[in-house]
């Protein structure tokens, strides 16, 4: 019954933090500041639904290993383009 | 005390490796990081070739400690984890070229203005939703409860249809008929491809949890059998993952 809680209370957090989403890109200021925030809170989710729906917290660090492999070739490949970018090339 | 395994581990070809990527990064892009690059590799190979005339890991005995590092986690879950890790490329990749797109890009459109941000935030919640009915079931069936898992894995699918049915029968006609169609530009293809690909997914999903109650109702879980439930709920919430992002980038950005 405890973790049924732990679930739904987690779900709560998510749907929350989708409406901050929306609350936040309305809100008057900076585009780049919101990009920022808006990416942050969605990296923040992204997490939460891994850790606990995904159940990642109670893996062992091995096999964690997988998918955080992968989110580091994606950084990677990201930090790739944006160096293109930079130097237009 | 450290293993026989753990005294011969090392972490030079990881040094190594980064080695590699900072050099082809410095052959794409910038020169001083490929010579960086370079300097990491050699003095790698020969840290490498030091410990080895060292015979540092060499044994006249195998070292019965060394196995398969995953050994451990069930060939099932290690399976998914792995598809999982390529479905994060696919769609890592596609992101990153759809803002390497968008930023190239003199004009784009305003996506509050194009997308309708209140369809975009119910479908969020839609699957938020399923993902909690699904690790719902998981819960269910772990305590031997089937008829809570029937009527968790029944409301992951109706919430999956749902986000279907507003996703391809309200947003996309409504898109289409305002002249956003896939052939329209950059903004509509990188949307289509990805959203597209998104509702693929989803419908994929759905025929698994189908099969899943279709498993249930011939009676194929237990509270110790039941690791189809759990798979399918890692790859269900992947799914809502990649959600997590398309919906800012699309909706609010």
């Amino acid at each position: 019954m405890a973790g049924i809680k732990l679930y739904v209370g987690i779900w709560l957090g998510l749907v929350f933090a989708t409406v901050m989403e929306v609350v936040v890109r309305s809100l008057p200021g900076s585009a780049s500041l919101f990009v920022l925030i808006i990416m942050l809170i969605a990296s923040a989710k992204a997490i939460a639904i891994s850790l606990y729906y995904q159940n990642l917290r109670h893996e062992g660090i091995r096999l964690a290993t997988l998918p955080i492999a992968a989110v580091v070739g994606i950084v990677f490949l990201a930090v790739s383009a944006a160096l293109t970018m930079t130097m237009g090339m | 005390m450290a293993s026989k395994a753990e005294e011969k581990s090392s972490y030079l070809p990881i040094i190594l490796a980064s080695g590699v990527a900072i050099f082809m990064l410095g052959l794409a892009i910038y020169f001083p990081l490929l010579i960086l690059g370079l300097v990491i590799i050699v003095a790698s190979v020969f840290k490498l070739f030091r410990d080895g005339a060292k015979e540092k890991f060499s044994d006249d005995k195998e070292v019965p400690e060394e196995k398969f590092p995953l050994e451990s986690v069930p060939k099932e879950k290690l399976g998914i984890w792995i598809f999982l890790a390529s479905e994060i490329l696919i769609f890592g990749s596609l992101i990153i070229a759809y803002a390497y797109v968008r930023i190239n890009s003199g004009s784009w459109p305003i996506a509050t203005e194009t997308h309708n941000v209140l369809l975009g935030m119910t479908n969020t919640i839609i699957l938020l939703t399923s993902s909690l009915a699904m690790i719902l079931a998981l819960a269910s069936i772990r305590s031997g409860n089937v008829r809570e898992l029937k009527i968790a894995l029944s409301s992951a699918f109706v919430l999956g249809l749902a986000f279907l049915v507003i996703k391809l029968g309200f947003e996309w006609p409504d898109l289409i008929s305002k002249g956003f169609t896939i052939n329209s530009g950059l903004p509509a293809s990188t949307y289509y491809t990805l959203t597209g690909l998104h509702a693929f997914h989803v419908a994929a999903g759905m025929v698994a949890i189908g099969y899943l109650m279709f498993r249930t109702y011939q009676g194929g879980f237990t509270n110790t059998k039941h690791v189809g439930v759990e798979n399918v709920g890692l790859y269900w919430h992947f799914v809502d993952i990649v959600w997590m992002f398309l919906f800012p980038l699309f909706y609010l950005i």
